[in-house]
């Protein structure tokens, strides 16, 4: 066996967590699958089957989206990190077999993951109305090209990452990109004929990047974004791609496993303030804010501690907020443009939960990344006993780190909201509708941060605390939605309603009159029950930084 | 407070983690404006008497006041008091050096225009103007211990401690880092100073303190715990023949017993080390005393290429004391260790106190 397949499986096996993990798993699937079981004759038709087994496929896919690409994300940058991948290349261990061994054991454990599911599945197929090969094997076929794709993908990232932390989040933004934003081109796009045909093509083969459009096909679902026309089958393209994606992605890491991965120029720290006029001018007019020039002290209004994230964070200096307000502010109204004119004409009414649904999708993958490491980050660094230090109070740096998170994300939003102008300004009886829909997303924002910051800080290392934040932070927000696709069958209104009321995200959509959330009734409610959460994930947030802060 | 009364008072300071004693009844006084050097080896409570100082844990019993402020219940004061320079130097990802004293600054409440003066002056004290706009995570290891320097200095406290300030920097870092200790020193800062290399601290350090297991074993200036603890001087003989090694270590055994007088100060180890064609032996005699055994020698008719005292240091007295006096000082065999090597080891020139530049 290859010694690096060894110690990297064999290390994660014996992790507690990992072995809590699986049993946990384990437990899931079996009672999602026994819970449904049928107790009378009439359900051995199969349909209680298709039902059951449609929630079990999503679970699995929710499963592996979260627990899988946090392994390979910090395989190789932890690696570097720790010295030992130079020992590594320094062995007569070719650079192949180095990633061989190393992706063979995040594949084993995940191959492990979906081992759990396998009693869950088998009393599925038990059930009837669901074929062996068809059905169930297919599922599985699609899920571990899914995770062949992940683990490639996650360990390119983290051959070019400088730290651990940064590999998880560029890792699980790459997932949410081959997961939805791929979809988003061909959801547009089909239909309308001002657009040449070669760019309908390009896009129909990129939503097939997603993992989606095959499994809602194998699930029996109405296949994502898919109206009018029955679509030919994308499973194979999806197979195809997924597999070629993988190849590429593992001979771009196989290019890196050399001397190469240790080269990185340190900057010369330039400023821009000693550069010639002309270089000075230019830079003016390309950043508007210039990242290189030599900044003025922090000014005494300002909390000094919100000021040193902003300028800790690659982008979160103004340059970079400024770019993503703009790039915000032209895909919030080129979507409802195009949505608003295309051959399909979809109307503010359909333009108006997706639009929801993107901020949501923003928010969610925003904040986690910003949040979770305010203080893991810290005390990873060693700044927290430096912080300590200072005469600055608990209560003044906590404010300024949520601030420094708040800030931006109200950017962010807030460059989305030309899109709901537009709206209104197509149908403007709907600006009642878009004021509430406006104080749901405030409230979604403030659980996600709340989630993020106090989930964040339980952790000691900023790699962990990411990965599992991301973790709690998207299955808050999806579970409530995965219950609301089973909203027929297995479950009923009322648990469905109950499940909504999680986030404000199921009010938002009921608002704004999307397809499928006309009938819960989810307001004041949701609002109540979002703030009483946040007021609970700030209480433990605080009570951590206390704890940290005190001297025992 | 009276400028006679000591900067730093620590009495009876103990810190208990259950059945776990991390620090037993220490007390220790430090004078404004003196370097005390604080030596114990890994686990002996260092951190921990640090940390209880600078406020970041309680002790169990006992007091420690700095400036006059109680270290356990003044704990603001004692952060405008005292500038902290962990082992670990806390970097922030993206921040260039201006950058990060600024914010520093900021965090103790200093104004923009004297934090910006301020900047300049710690990057100044702590040699590293150059680096004012370079990242701070790009910095080498000597480049991180100047800035963590200026760190600490950006309030302008009066109390330093370092924790371990010359870790993982070579020779000429070493060296730098010592001026400006010594620097600041001399601008009127009291400093206490952790390190494990010894003979850093002996020529920077007025006053040294010694603990192990949680206690403290010797404390005061060098030169006094030199004296508490060397009751005995170790020599060596080196000889040109080998096969006289055995021969020549009888004959300074029988001469050692002859003459000295106290019974107790008879019992003498003499070791013959013949690979190095050496003889060790300690004594207690003076240089009068012993000085007739060379001539003694040459009329026996051996041939010595060298009679010398094995110099004993700081490192020395710390195993003594580390050892609780059970192994006698001077019988490790060090004399040919590169660390036993006479003043300006590794080809420093010497830095001692009252030579620095500033």
């Amino acid at each position: 066996m290859n010694p690096v397949t060894r110690r990297e499986f064999i290390g994660i096996l014996r992790s507690p967590k990992s072995f809590g993990t699986l049993l946990f798993l384990t437990a899931l699937f079996s009672f999602t699958v026994l819970s449904q079981w049928p107790t009378d004759t009439s359900s051995v038709s199969g349909t209680k089957s298709v039902e059951v087994f449609r929630v079990f496929g999503y679970g699995l896919l929710s499963g592996i989206i979260f627990l899988v690409p946090a392994f390979p994300a910090t395989s190789i940058v932890n690696e570097k990190n720790n010295k030992t991948l130079a020992l590594l290349l320094n062995s007569p261990l070719s650079g192949p077999s180095i990633y061989l061994g190393k992706i063979s054991g995040v594949l084993l454990f995940s191959l492990l993951v979906l081992l759990c599911s396998l009693p869950a599945s088998a009393a599925c197929f038990a059930m009837g109305g669901i074929s062996l090969n068809g059905d169930l094997g297919m599922l599985y076929c699609v899920l571990l090209v899914m995770i062949l794709q992940y683990s490639t993908m996650g360990m390119l990232i983290s051959s070019h990452v400088q730290t651990s932390d940064a590999g998880v989040r560029l890792t699980y933004a790459g997932v949410f990109f081959l997961l939805l934003v791929t979809l988003i081109p061909s959801a547009f796009l089909r239909g309308t004929s001002i657009f040449p045909p070669t760019l309908l093509t390009i896009a129909e083969w990129l939503r097939c990047f997603s993992p989606l459009p095959a499994l809602m096909e194998i699930l029996g679902d109405g296949e994502i974004g898919s109206s009018g026309l029955k679509q030919s089958s994308t499973i194979g393209r999806f197979l195809l791609l997924t597999l070629a994606s993988s190849g590429i992605f593992a001979a771009f890491t196989l290019s890196r496993l050399n001397h190469r991965i240790f080269d990185r120029s340190r900057s010369k720290g330039t400023i821009t303030n000693d550069q010639a006029l002309a270089t000075r001018l230019l830079r003016r007019i390309l950043y508007v804010v210039d990242p290189q020039r030599r900044k003025t002290g922090i000014p005494w209004f300002l909390n000094p501690v919100m000021v040193k994230e902003f300028r800790c964070r690659r982008f979160g200096r103004s340059q970079w907020l400024l770019r993503l307000i703009a790039g915000c502010s032209i895909v919030s109204m080129l979507l409802t443009f195009l949505a608003t004119t295309s051959a399909e004409s979809w109307g503010v009414s359909t333009i108006g939960p997706l639009l929801v649904l993107m901020q949501v999708v923003l928010v969610v993958v925003l904040t986690p990344s910003l949040a979770s490491g305010l203080i893991s980050g810290e005390r990873d660094s060693g700044g927290w006993e430096l912080l300590r230090m200072t005469p600055l109070s608990t209560l003044r740096v906590i404010s300024g780190k949520l601030l420094s998170v708040v800030w931006t994300l109200l950017l962010v939003l807030m460059a989305t909201l030309p899109g709901y102008i537009m709206t209104v300004l197509i149908k403007p009886d709907l600006s009642s509708q878009i004021q509430i829909v406006l104080i749901c997303l405030f409230w979604i924002t403030l659980q996600a941060l709340a989630i993020s910051a106090a989930v964040g800080s339980i952790f000691r290392y900023t790699a962990v605390s990411t990965s599992v934040t991301y973790i709690a932070v998207i299955a808050f927000f999806l579970s409530p939605m995965l219950i609301w696709i089973a909203r027929e069958s297995p479950f009923g209104h009322n648990t469905v309603e109950t499940a909504l009321l999680a986030t404000p995200v199921g009010a938002a959509l009921n608002v704004i009159g999307a397809r499928g959330f006309e009938s819960y009734q989810l307001l004041p409610s949701a609002w109540w029950v979002s703030g009483i959460v946040s007021a609970i994930m700030f209480s433990v947030l605080s009570i951590q930084v206390w704890r940290l802060n005190r001297a025992i | 407070m009276t400028t006679e009364s000591p900067c730093i008072e620590i009495s009876n300071l103990t810190k208990r983690y259950g059945e776990f004693t991390a620090l037993d009844s220490l007390s220790l006084e430090v004078q404004r404006g003196q370097i005390l050097g604080f030596i114990g080896p890994n686990g002996a409570g260092k951190t921990t008497t640090i940390r209880i100082l600078v406020g970041l844990l309680k002790a169990t019993s006992g007091s420690a006041r700095i400036a006059g402020a109680d270290c356990l219940t003044e704990t603001r004061k004692i952060k405008r008091l005292v500038g902290y320079m962990p082992d670990d130097f806390g970097k922030y990802d993206n921040m260039r050096v201006n950058e990060y004293l600024d914010f520093f600054g900021a965090a103790y409440g200093i104004a923009r225009r004297a934090r910006m003066k301020r900047v300049d002056e710690v990057l100044d004290i702590a040699g590293a103007t150059h680096m004012k706009d370079l990242f701070v995570d790009a910095l080498s290891r000597g480049m991180q211990q100047r800035v963590g320097l200026a760190r600490t200095m950006m309030h302008d406290p009066e109390v330093l401690i370092l924790d371990e300030p010359a870790n993982g920097l070579d020779p000429q870092a070493r060296i730098d880092m010592r001026t400006m200790l010594l620097k600041l020193a001399d601008l009127g800062k009291t400093l206490i100073v952790t390190s494990h290399i010894l003979p850093e601290l002996a020529r920077i350090c007025d006053i040294v303190a010694m603990i192990t297991q949680g206690k403290l074993r010797a404390s005061g200036t060098v030169d006094k715990i030199m004296q508490e603890i060397q009751q005995k001087r170790t020599f060596e003989v080196m000889l040109l023949a080998q096969d006289r090694v055995s021969q020549v270590a009888q004959t300074v055994q029988t001469w050692l017993q002859s003459n000295t007088q106290n019974d107790a100060a008879k019992s003498t180890e003499v070791t013959p080390a013949e690979t190095e064609r050496m003889v060790r032996f300690s004594t207690a005699l003076t240089d009068e005393q012993l000085s007739p055994l060379l001539g003694h020698l040459v009329a026996s008719g051996e041939t010595v290429l060298q009679f010398r005292e094995v110099a004993t240091d700081l490192e020395d007295a710390f195993l003594y004391v580390a050892n609780e006096g059970n192994q006698p000082l001077g019988s490790t065999p060090r004399a040919s260790s590169p660390m036993n090597e006479p003043q300006g080891v590794e080809g420093e020139p010497s830095v001692t106190k009252g030579e620095s530049s500033a």
